[in-house]
This record gives structure tokens, sequence and C-alpha cells, in this order.
């Protein structure tokens, strides 16, 4: 008799958890899943606006630059990132040296990636998966087949979010990431200059300027 | 940490100077001759054959990690390429839905814990570390192509082998490297810390860890707290 009372008294339990518990956990992923969606379609429009913008052949590459500049600026978290990529030198630098450096920065993501941003990014790009890292960051993970080599490249999107407000705060190609790889070059440059921020500027201002110059 | 200091910044830089010299009047006019004059079909069985010959050493590795389910893999595709696809010139595992996947010792000592050591430029075969270059003489020993090869007398067979993958493989990167040449400030940082992060992406299967770290949105003030999980990736 006792027995079954317990057993009773396990099941009512059971049946506290089922209704109670299990809908609380459930909550937080039905969140999470909408930020993924979201992540995800940010992702695909953006690449869709990058096949409009970006990939025919016979637009001027100074106009190209142009809107490639708009792009990088509206869905790319660019201040974070030339940030982050400066690590502990930031908070080294000065007011006017930060100012400087995130200019020139934006000038080298822009001329250096126009061209492989509209490769990553083009009409063959495909979503396989999304996952979310933490809160306020999703991972989109794609498949893209680029023109010269038959096997299609892993590119991931590191999707940060506020609020709805979706920037992108890193690119990650085959296991290569954008942020990361900047990171330790702007880092060693800092290293040779003696670790002045103002060594690594000037590097900057003459690879902008000669990466403009040769019109390519 | 000794060590790391002595063969570091000065020994590495130079022979990264060299290398570069000598892909520059060797292997980058090959390569690009290769891609350029040969079709591309040719080009794809040659792929196919060389990854289909890397199947022993892949197995071997597989089942050392213990990853039994790649061991299968491995094994089918090989049978299956060496067969259908006449000595592995076509990769019709693939078509059949069984991706290939890459796998040497110097992975398998870091899935079995082993630190890789400080970074390395060799002569040659150019970056590296201690753990890799223990692993890419590991896998040489025990590759039956190149048993048989010192057995029936057949060297040559190895150096054409390790010519033709060089050339394979530099054709297959020569967009991806030109443009890392040309848009870097400091090519040797670039190269090195790419070279780490492939190898942590391969090591892991390219299941890319969550904790990686990314700058984050309206970051604030550079915060300490992350510096942790930056170290694992700290390229020096």
């Amino acid at each position: 008799m006792l027995d079954h009372n317990r057993t009773q008294a396990a099941l009512k339990g059971l049946v506290f958890i089922f209704v109670l518990i299990l809908p609380l956990g459930l909550a937080p992923p039905s969140v999470a899943a909408e930020t993924q969606e979201m992540a995800g379609s940010f992702i695909r429009s953006l690449a869709d606006q990058a096949i409009k913008s970006l990939t025919q052949k016979d637009t001027p590459r100074d106009v190209k630059i142009k809107r490639f500049r708009t792009l990088f600026n509206d869905s790319f978290a660019v201040r974070s990132i030339g940030r982050f990529v400066l690590g502990r030198s930031w908070r080294k630098a000065s007011k006017e040296e930060q100012t400087e450096y995130l200019k020139l920065f934006e000038d080298l993501m822009v001329v250096s990636y126009v061209d492989r941003f509209s490769r990553y990014a083009g009409d063959v790009l495909v979503i396989t998966r999304t996952r979310a890292e933490n809160p306020r960051n999703t991972t989109v993970f794609t498949k893209v087949k680029t023109s010269s080599t038959g096997k299609p490249a892993k590119v991931l999107w590191r999707v940060g979010s506020r609020g709805k407000i979706m920037k992108i705060v890193d690119v990650i190609v085959e296991g290569v990431s954008m942020s990361q790889t900047l990171r330790t070059e702007f880092s060693s440059i800092v290293r040779q200059k003696g670790g002045k921020v103002s060594g690594l500027i000037e590097e900057l201002r003459k690879k902008t300027k000669s990466l403009k110059a040769s019109g390519q | 940490m000794f060590l790391g200091a002595w063969v570091g910044f000065p020994a590495n830089r130079a022979v990264f100077a060299v290398n570069r010299g000598l892909d520059a009047a060797f292997l980058k006019p090959v390569a690009m001759a290769y891609r350029d004059m040969t079709p591309q079909f040719f080009q794809d069985r040659i792929n196919a054959a060389l990854d289909n010959l890397r199947a022993p050493v892949i197995l071997f590795n597989d089942v050392l990690q213990g990853e039994l389910e790649r061991a299968v893999a491995t094994v089918i595709r090989f049978l299956i390429n060496s067969s259908l696809g006449l000595l592995g010139l076509n990769d019709i595992a693939t078509d059949m839905g069984i991706e290939g996947h890459d796998e040497d010792f110097g992975q398998t000592l870091a899935v079995w814990g082993i630190p890789e050591g400080p970074y390395v430029v060799l002569p040659l075969f150019g970056p590296s570390n201690p753990r890799d270059a223990i692993g890419m003489v590991v896998d040489f020993l025990i590759d039956p192509f190149n048993t048989w090869a010192g057995n029936t007398d057949r060297n040559y067979a190895v150096y054409s082998r390790s010519a033709a993958r060089a050339v394979d493989l530099r054709a297959t990167h020569l967009e991806t490297l030109n443009e890392l040449e040309k848009y870097s400030l400091d090519f040797y940082a670039s190269i090195r810390s790419l070279y780490r992060q492939r190898r942590i992406n391969e090591i892991s299967n390219g299941d890319p860890s969550a904790n990686w770290p990314a700058p984050g949105i309206g970051q604030g003030p550079y915060r300490e707290t992350k510096l942790k999980t930056q170290e694992a990736f700290r390229t020096q």
C-alpha cells in the first residue's frame, strides 16, 4: 500500500516536472531560435545585396569600392572589429591615434575585401545551419562554391546582435578568422615598431595608399 | 620557452624569406603553368588520385584517434575509388555521399594532448612546429606507398608523388596566397597566424569552438576577462 502511494507521488512529481519545469526549459531556445533565424536571413539578404551591387562585370572598380564601403559599414561592426584587432595597443593609443587608426582600418578593409567579399557572398552561398554561441552571438554556417576550385569553401559568419541590430563581427573562411589573422599581423607590426601604435598607423597609411594607387 | 625564443624571430623570418625565394623561382611558376596550361579535368583527376593515395595514412590516424566512423568511411572510400574510380582518378565516393577528410599524425598527437611547441619555419616544407614535424616523419614512415617504393628500388616514385603533391597544393592556393601577400602588412605574421588557425580547425575536424574569441558588437573598453581565451590563439 505504502509502495503504491509512493509510486503515485512519484508520478505526480513527474507530471509536475513536465507541466511546470519543461516549458521553462523550452522557452529560452525558442528566443534563441528567433535570433538564429534573424541572423540567417541577415546573411542571406547581405549575399543578395552583394550580388546585386558588386558582381556585375561592367561596374567600374571605384563604383564597386564605394558601394562596398556603404555595405561594409552597414553590415559589419567596423569599430568593434578595429578595436579588437588592435588588441592591447588600443588603450595605449591616444584619442587622435584611435580616430586615425579606425579611419585607416576601414580604408584597408574596404580596398582589400571588395573582391574577396563578392566571392564569399555570391549567389552560390548556401546556409547550412546556424548556432547560437551566447545570447549576443550567432554563427551562420555557409558553404560557398568558389569558381576556381570544385570544392565548396566553408565560410562562417559571426553575427553579433543587440536588440534588432545585427552586425557581422567576424568571417571565418576554412577555419581562418579574419579578425584573428589581422590581430596577429597588427600586433606583430606594433612590436616591430617598438610598441608604438603610430608605427602601425604609418604602415597602414602606406599600404592603403599603394593599394589604391595600384588601381586593382 | 627558451627554445621558442631561440628558434623564434630571426631564424624563422630568414628561413621564410629563403622559402619564399625558392617558391617564386620554382614552385609558383610551375604551379601557374600547371593551372593555366592543363585542362581542369586533368587537374581534378590528379587531385583525386593524390587524395586516394593518402588513404592508408588517413586510416592509420583515424584509428589512433578513435574516430571509428571516419575510419570506416576512409576504407569504403578507398575501396570504391580505387576500383570503380579507376585507381583513384575519380572520386566516386564523394558523389555517392561519402565525403573525404584528411588526417595526419601531427593531428593525432594533438588529440592525444601533446602541445604543439614553438612555431618553426622548416626549410622547403614551410610553416610547422615540433609536433607537426614529428607527425610528418611518422606519416612518411608508415605510408605503405613509401615502403613499397623503397623495397622495389623505386625511389623516383616517392619523389614524383611529392612533387605532384606540391604542385597540386600550390596550384589550388595560388589565388588565396597572392591575395594574402598583396593585402598583408606583414606576410610572415599572416602566414603564421593562418597556419596555426588552420591546424586548430583540422584538429577539431572543422568543428570550431564556441569560445572562439571575437569582437563583440558595441564593445566597451577592452575587457581583461577575454584575455584568457585569447591566450589560446595568441600567435607568437
